[in-house]
């Protein structure tokens, strides 16, 4: 069992008011719509229904979670749907910053493996020559006539080049952290879009079909 | 489902396929978007074009292409929610997560792999192994030219590469994951098992010798041109646009889930190349993916070239045991 301090990276709880008068077969019969989709398996059993799901469709509203449980409960204030479901979709974003942190810790390492070895070294010098050998070419006329910039001088491309090689070795841990950057990013608002997205979802489904009256307010919520 | 005779062969027999310019959606609203939509994609071909080939030595870098990259698609997945083609098609948090996971593979770990066995490996080892030099009278040609060349040589490998994908098991093995995607987004580019990424990355380009501002022109009609292959945005695209260039339209019926259909537009860039060997189809599709749309998850993507290999192999060359029969 994970701790609840944990879980809550993928696991989303809530609750939404039932309406007033509601039971729990009414209210699982709105949502049944919900579970008749393609790789998603339910059942249901009094106030409670479980489901399970497997390679959901892309356009399922409830394709980011893989299983979960509703239960209805009864209070003073009348009926409550409270859920609990659990995304792995949410757990892989939340960890593969640190894959991608990993890649770049290994692009560190190559690149410090391959400079110390020789073999790196005669395979640079080899394709300096070369890069100095190309870049000595005469601009077409018709590009000289447009007006396109000279191609640089050999001399320079290469200082350029033993400039980059130095500072930055064969491969560049940048994109990786970037990628680290974005993938938090991306959890943080997945996580709180989600979690909005089902609660709204649910209590679209709870309510619909039915007129708002000053004794029941349209689609209440508990917190 | 009848389906549409074109050529020799019945397109959209088994899902639905639209066949036709003519029978396509429009883009609908007022003049203004009217016409966003429809001189878009030769605007920004020819800003990309004019900008690489007259900015000074300082700009015209790798980076520069990169950080314009970027900017263009987040600009494009503006336009998907702006103006989607298909509604079924939107973009959600999972999928954008899903599909930029393999974007961001592409630019890491397959990256630094590449280094080691990709196409300018091999080809440098063919040249030393040989004793070659570069043809290096290219760079003596306009840049223009340059750059039509390195697209269209490129292309014209590819084409013939994701053909013999879909003609040729051991590589359609590879392959197949890519056609499980079910809507078209400007990054399922790049969703795909990562040896088809290395597989269709390959060129022969790497024998020629070109200048590095050609490889960036050639660079921008990949991202003006073969981007708009996996795009939710409804363009009215210029007829000769078309004619020439590979659209999402082109792509979409790749991508059916019609069989026949998908054995068409093969091409990333340049569709006239299909048009030259007859795998050309002009229409579009909604359905798509493999095995009435079955949502494929990352994991199976990755195992899949040699879990599915694995079964043939066995159901090939396995023991068969006899069926059983019943008593009597």
């Amino acid at each position: 069992m994970v701790p609840r301090f944990i879980d809550w990276i993928w696991h989303i709880r809530g609750s939404v008011a039932l309406a007033p008068g509601q039971t729990s077969d009414e209210a699982f019969d709105k949502l049944e719509p919900l579970f008749n989709q393609v790789g998603t398996t339910h059942e249901r059993a009094g106030d409670t229904l479980r489901f399970k799901k497997k390679d959901s469709a892309a356009q399922d509203k409830m394709s980011v979670f893989d299983g979960g449980v509703l239960q209805v409960e009864r209070g003073p204030g009348g009926g409550v749907l409270r859920y609990h479901m659990i995304s792995r979709a949410l757990l892989a974003c939340f960890l593969a910053p640190l894959l991608f942190l990993g890649f770049a810790q290994l692009a560190i390492f190559v690149n410090s493996y391959e400079a110390a070895s020789a073999k790196a070294g005669a395979a640079s010098e080899e394709k300096k020559k070369a890069e100095k050998e190309k870049a000595e070419v005469p601009m077409h006329p018709i590009d000289k006539f447009l007006g396109a910039p000279e191609p640089e001088k050999p001399e320079k491309d290469k200082a350029d080049s033993e400039e980059e090689g130095a500072q930055e070795g064969k491969h560049s841990p940048t994109p990786a952290c970037v990628f680290a950057g974005i993938f938090a990013a991306l959890y943080v608002g997945g996580r709180i879009l989600e979690d909005r997205l089902i609660k709204r979802l649910f209590r679209k489904r709870l309510y619909e079909g039915m007129v708002a009256t000053s004794h029941s307010p349209m689609m209440p919520t508990t917190d | 489902m009848n389906g549409v005779r074109v050529g020799k062969r019945i397109i959209g027999a088994d899902a639905p396929v639209t066949i036709g310019w003519e029978n396509l959606p429009r883009v609908e609203g007022g003049p203004v978007k009217q016409f966003v939509f429809t001189w878009f994609q030769p605007a920004m071909l020819f800003a990309l074009i004019a900008f690489w080939y007259y900015a000074p030595n300082s700009i015209a870098k790798f980076s520069t292409a990169i950080g314009i990259g970027i900017g263009v698609k987040i600009l494009l997945l503006g336009l998907e929610w702006v103006n989607p083609r298909h509604e079924s098609w939107r973009l959600t948090w999972k999928e954008l997560a899903t599909d930029l996971f393999f974007v961001s593979l592409g630019y890491t770990i397959l990256r630094m792999a590449d280094t080691y066995v990709g196409d300018t490996v091999i080809i440098t080892s063919i040249q030393n192994f040989f004793q070659m030099e570069k043809f290096t009278w290219f760079t003596g040609l306009p840049l223009l030219v340059q750059a039509f060349l390195i697209s269209f040589i490129f292309d014209f490998g590819q084409y013939w590469m994701h053909r013999g994908m879909h003609n040729w098991y051991p590589l359609w093995l590879t392959h197949a994951p890519h056609h499980y995607i079910t809507q078209l987004n400007i990054n399922k580019g790049a969703v795909g098992n990562p040896i088809e990424l290395f597989l269709i990355g390959l060129g022969i380009g790497g024998f020629f010798d070109f200048l590095p501002r050609a490889f960036l022109l050639a660079g921008s009609l990949g991202l003006a041109v073969s981007i708009y292959q996996h795009i939710n945005v409804r363009f009215n695209t210029p007829r000769w646009w078309r004619f020439v260039f590979n659209t999402t339209e082109h792509h979409s019926v790749h991508h059916s889930q019609d069989y026949e259909a998908t054995r068409s537009n093969y091409s990333g860039t340049w569709i006239i190349i299909d048009r030259m060997f007859g795998t050309c189809v002009d229409g579009e599709a909604e359905l798509l993916g493999m095995e009435g749309g079955r949502k494929m998850s990352i994991r199976e993507n990755m195992t899949f070239p040699f879990s599915e290999g694995w079964k043939t192999l066995k159901a090939k060359f396995g023991r068969h045991e006899p069926a059983a029969v019943p008593a009597e």
